[in-house]
């Protein structure tokens, strides 16, 4: 990255991609702390370090989550700004840079989704690197759907015709369905999660692992993306058909 | 999030909502999502003498996946089908003003639009087959 570095010339010390390699207060040499050795002054977090290394995990997706919970107090503790009410202004913007980084990690690392889809963005460079096919059948399925909401949406409640009773039985058991469905996707993308960790870390090279990795990629963002929609036409049958939903519905997200 | 009022007038008064039948002739279907929103977008052409016609679109999606799809429908009518090949996501950024979190809604817009076109060829295509070997076994 810099081309200044001071890293000691061993290259065996553990590199965390850090903002600086040197402390910037007292100019010590660091290799990856989060607090000089010698002044014991907070350091910056890098924007470039990624989530697992923030949080001292490997890349794996069935995390260890006490340990992650664990890390992510204790560097809480370390980094809260409440400590460096009375320190200089850098210090200051430090400790709320570096918790604000922290809390984003450890967020996005604690649910499991988000864990996947920041595995595969890290991975593949961008999610968009991963071309998946669109699901035909399930857009052919979600028009449908859509269409007896704008149909259930175009009755008014007070009416209570028979028509509008019999589409909201409809509508509710096709939630329910697709519910069901939504676990099943998350069901199978663990399954792909187990397979991500058995697989090897340090294969750089490895043209074999590779494809594997890809593979396994590919598979997860393809159940992510099907997921989503699946997830936004049950949002909007939950919307349409709860007892307290509100007439029409926003489209400002 | 502020949206430009060009986004919004085509949210609230959509141009050519609605579907025609996937089977009539001429007509060529597109349906394409996105994956990171989970959007969908269905965007129909009905082609007469290699013009098109009419558009009609229904888009399940956010405000700017609406008015991307809603203003492609407007551009569409009166080209023909190499020009509405030409159309770019980036003529529909401009025009609406959508901001960087939204230029895949444009992009969504475009892919609707290219998959209807090949869908209209397709079926041009099979009906031409259809018709030659129509008109060889009648000879």
């Amino acid at each position: 990255m810099s081309e200044h570095t001071h890293q000691p010339d061993s290259g065996r010390t553990r590199e965390l991609p850090m903002a600086r390699s040197m402390c910037w207060h007292c100019q010590s040499e660091m290799s990856g702390e989060y607090f000089c050795g010698r002044c014991v002054k907070v350091q910056p977090l890098s924007k470039e370090l990624d989530y697992f290394t923030c949080l001292n995990l490997p890349r794996k997706l069935n995390l260890d989550e006490k340990a992650l919970e664990e890390t992510f107090y204790a560097l809480s503790r370390s980094f809260h700004p409440d400590y460096y009410a009375t320190k200089d202004e850098g210090q200051k913007a430090i400790s709320l840079g570096n918790t604000a980084l922290l809390n984003t990690a450890y967020r996005t690392l604690k649910d499991p989704m988000q864990r996947a889809e920041y595995l595969i963005r890290l991975e593949a460079g961008s999610a968009k690197d991963i071309r998946t096919s669109p699901p035909a059948d399930l857009f052919d399925e979600i028009l449908e759907l859509q269409e007896d909401l704008d149909e259930f949406r175009s009755l008014s409640a007070e009416a209570s015709d028979d028509r509008r009773q019999e589409l909201l039985e409809k509508l509710q058991a096709d939630r329910l369905t697709l519910e069901a469905r939504k676990a099943h996707m998350e069901d199978r993308l663990r399954e792909q999660f187990s397979r991500w960790d058995a697989l090897p870390t340090e294969a750089e090279g490895d043209s074999a692992v590779q494809a594997q990795k890809d593979a396994v990629l590919t598979g997860m963002q393809e159940i992510l993306s099907n997921r989503t929609y699946v997830k936004n036409i049950v949002n909007d049958l939950v919307a349409a058909t709860s007892p307290t939903a509100e007439p029409g519905r926003s489209a400002w997200h | 999030m502020a949206y430009s009022e060009k986004v919004i007038d085509h949210y609230n008064n959509p141009r050519n909502m609605g579907s025609f039948k996937k089977e009539e002739d001429g007509v060529g279907t597109g349906i394409v999502g996105a994956p990171e929103c989970g959007d969908v977008m269905k965007l129909q052409i009905k082609v007469e003498n290699d013009t098109i016609v009419d558009a009609k679109f229904k888009t399940f999606g956010c405000g700017s996946a609406i008015a991307s799809s809603s203003l492609a429908t407007e551009w569409l009518k009166g080209k023909t089908v190499d020009e509405a090949g030409e159309i770019k996501n980036t003529e529909i950024v401009q025009e609406l003003n959508l901001p960087p979190v939204k230029i895949h809604c444009s992009v969504l817009a475009e892919d609707a639009i290219k998959a209807a076109l090949n869908d209209y060829k397709k079926k041009a295509e099979t009906e031409e087959k259809t018709e030659e070997s129509a008109a060889s076994a009648g000879a």
